[in-house]
């Protein structure tokens, strides 16, 4: 299903992340130690980026990657203590990207958010694999996705 | 016929013929073509013609004084008992029709008449038997038989009609389909098995007939004694004479309705499950930008950035917005334009999307060569051609960003007696499409521009000049200094006909 891959976009005249725009990274790099550390991806820019600003702002150290391989290496580094990913991306999908991360660090908590119907199939392949992953459905409110991000906290 | 002097019975007289009578009657009998044979009471044969030699193959001097049962079947020996006895009661047997045997063993339909001889007295001292082979009658008969049961029982309508249109035959199928009976049918005209507004149809199909073409598989509509409609193929045949003389036709009409529906259904099935494929790409595409607007709104709430900080999040989160509702009229507007058709030039249409284009034609360094030869205006909803003409102009320059050329011709096509209509030839210098992607290219949501194509445009193209009647097809070649595309749109002049039931097969794509 080529279409659902999520590539097809109107970026030439309503560019995805205007190049004027600065979305602040404050607060990455004091005292991270002592913060939640949370991941981010989304092939969606500025949505991965405002979101990192917001979690940023209650409190989490956060960090962006726009495709699932990026996220791995990210992850390789920055160890997150959670992982909030979109399913549908071009190459490795949030929940293969989700299983991968779950089986090299089982203590990563993860929420998955998507924007669409058609991923079904996806979850059901991870379920058959052991893994169930709780799911937002886009677009989330903020105050939605940090409710979603302590719940998560208190398993 | 060596005897002579045989007495001859006539009506029961005995009369005592002259030479010149017999040797009159002995060359009758020698030249005929059925098998004159005589027999006595105890059923010996004593003469023996030359039909009877053809007939049964034996020669006179093998069978004369052998009994008759050599002709006759093992088990038929017994209608031998029979015919003798009413031979001896002075009976004759008409036209009995029975089964003989050839000298080789093979069995034959034969028909027999079997007259008492009587001598001078009138004693009967034997019996003349005539006979006829019948194999050749009896197999055309089974023939005709065996083709009208096969009539019959065809769940085909049958029916045959003269020149006039008037039904002369009539079969149960035809029954069936179309609820007359043979008996209050035949001997009146076939429009009554013609809708009012396909009458015309009629004249057509006897022009053809009379000129001795066959019609096959001619899918239409008829009416049945109810009313209801029923659609069916009909394959209609001139009927000859001996002469070859076309003198009426035969018809076949098959009822074609469950197989319309089925494929109504599939059709509805595939727009259902396209819809259903749309609206999951369009949620994906609108929901993306709708969450990346509350982060932001979000953000400006809670405060403590910059002036120039807010206003930079609030003209991103205006952008986005201004995206989703790009996407809703590209892919939900058009379905909005239930506005009457208009007459106009296409040109006029064409030439309002290269001035829309005309600054990135510019910088793509595109040269335009456009040819009009639309003389004639064509009724068309106007919005949508233009989106038609939009889609694919934009698509040529995007398989052209450094330079090019845009071919455009607009020219009447096709016979004046079916309406014609105007053929939109575009073709680009461009990098031309992948043999593997020519297949895909008017699919929903499939694009091979990446980031920069919806995917939609020329699924929409199709939706579009399909509701015109019209076709569109893409033809493409990648091969290096020779690459580019074409589209090439046909729209008919009258659309009426064909609006309900535009065929996805007739628009194709193939690689050049």
């Amino acid at each position: 299903m080529e279409f659902f891959g999520g590539t097809s976009c109107l970026a030439e005249r309503y560019p995805r992340y205007p190049p004027g725009l600065h979305i602040s990274e404050s607060g990455s790099e004091d005292a991270s130690g002592a913060r939640p550390r949370i991941l981010v991806v989304d092939d969606e820019r500025l949505l991965a980026d405002t979101t990192a600003a917001i979690l940023r702002r209650a409190g989490f150290n956060a960090k962006t990657a726009y495709e699932g391989f990026g996220a791995l290496e990210v992850t390789a580094s920055f160890r997150p203590n959670y992982l909030l990913t979109d399913i549908m991306m071009p190459g490795m999908n949030g929940v293969d990207l989700a299983v991968a991360i779950k089986k090299m660090y089982p203590g990563t908590k993860i929420l998955l958010f998507s924007g669409q119907a058609g991923i079904t199939d996806i979850l059901e392949g991870s379920k058959a694999e052991g893994f169930e992953f709780p799911l937002l459905a886009k677009p989330v409110h903020p105050s939605k996705l940090l409710e979603g991000l302590r719940s998560l906290q208190n398993d | 016929m060596t005897q002579t002097g045989i007495p001859i019975g006539v009506v029961g007289k005995t009369t005592v013929l002259t030479d010149a009578s017999k040797n009159f009657l002995l060359a009758i009998i020698a030249s005929s073509d059925d098998a004159i044979i005589s027999k006595d009471l105890n059923g010996i044969i004593s003469t023996w013609n030359e039909g009877a030699r053809r007939v049964f193959g034996y020669e006179p001097e093998e069978i004369i004084g052998q009994p008759i049962l050599r002709l006759i079947p093992e088990d038929l020996h017994h209608e031998e008992d029979d015919i003798l006895a009413n031979i001896r009661a002075g009976k004759r047997i008409d036209h009995f029709e029975t089964t003989r045997v050839r000298k080789n063993g093979e069995r034959f339909p034969i028909s027999v008449t079997i007259s008492p001889i009587r001598d001078e007295s009138g004693t009967i001292i034997g019996a003349s038997k005539i006979a006829r082979d019948i194999s050749d009658r009896r197999r055309a008969d089974e023939n005709r038989f065996r083709l009208a049961a096969i009539v019959d029982s065809a769940d085909d309508a049958i029916i045959g009609k003269d020149l006039n249109g008037i039904i002369t035959s009539w079969n149960a199928g035809a029954q069936r389909l179309f609820g007359y009976q043979g008996e209050e049918i035949i001997g009146q005209s076939i429009l009554r098995l013609i809708p009012e507004n396909l009458r015309h149809e009629e004249a057509e199909i006897l022009r053809k007939i009379r000129a001795g073409e066959k019609i096959e598989h001619y899918e239409t509509t008829r009416v049945s004694k109810s009313g209801d409609l029923r659609e069916v193929s009909i394959t209609i045949s001139p009927i000859r004479n001996i002469g070859g003389e076309v003198v009426g036709a035969s018809k076949i009409a098959r009822d074609i309705s469950d197989r319309k529906k089925v494929e109504r259904l599939a059709i509805e099935a595939e727009k259902i499950a396209t819809t259903g494929r749309m609206a999951a790409a369009i949620a994906h595409e609108i929901n993306n930008p709708l969450a990346s607007v509350l982060n932001l709104i979000f953000l400006v709430r809670q405060g403590g950035l910059s002036k120039e900080d807010t206003q930079s999040y609030l003209a991103t989160a205006e952008s986005e917005l201004e995206r989703v509702s790009h996407i809703a009229r590209q892919t939900l507007g058009y379905y909005r334009d239930t506005g009457a058709p208009s007459e106009v030039h296409l040109r006029d249409l064409m030439d309002n999307v290269l001035s829309v284009y005309k600054s990135k034609l510019l910088s793509h360094k595109i040269v335009v060569d456009a040819k009009y030869n639309d003389l004639r205006e064509i009724k068309v909803h106007a919005g949508e051609i233009v989106q038609v003409f939009s889609n694919v102009v934009s698509n040529a320059i995007d398989a052209m960003p450094h330079e090019g050329r845009l071919t455009i011709s607009i020219a009447p096509l096709g016979k004046a007696e079916d309406g014609g209509g105007l053929q939109i030839a575009v073709t680009d210098s461009g990098i031309g499409i992948r043999r593997e992607d020519l297949g895909r290219v008017f699919e929903p949501f499939f694009t091979t521009k990446g980031n920069l194509g919806t995917g939609i445009g020329l699924w929409v193209a199709r939706q579009l000049v399909e509701r015109h009647g019209g076709r569109i097809s893409l033809s493409s070649s990648t091969r290096p200094d020779d690459s580019g595309t074409n589209v090439t749109v046909y729209l008919p002049f009258s659309s009426q006909s064909k609006l309900t039931q535009a065929n996805g097969s007739d628009s194709g794509t193939e690689a050049r």
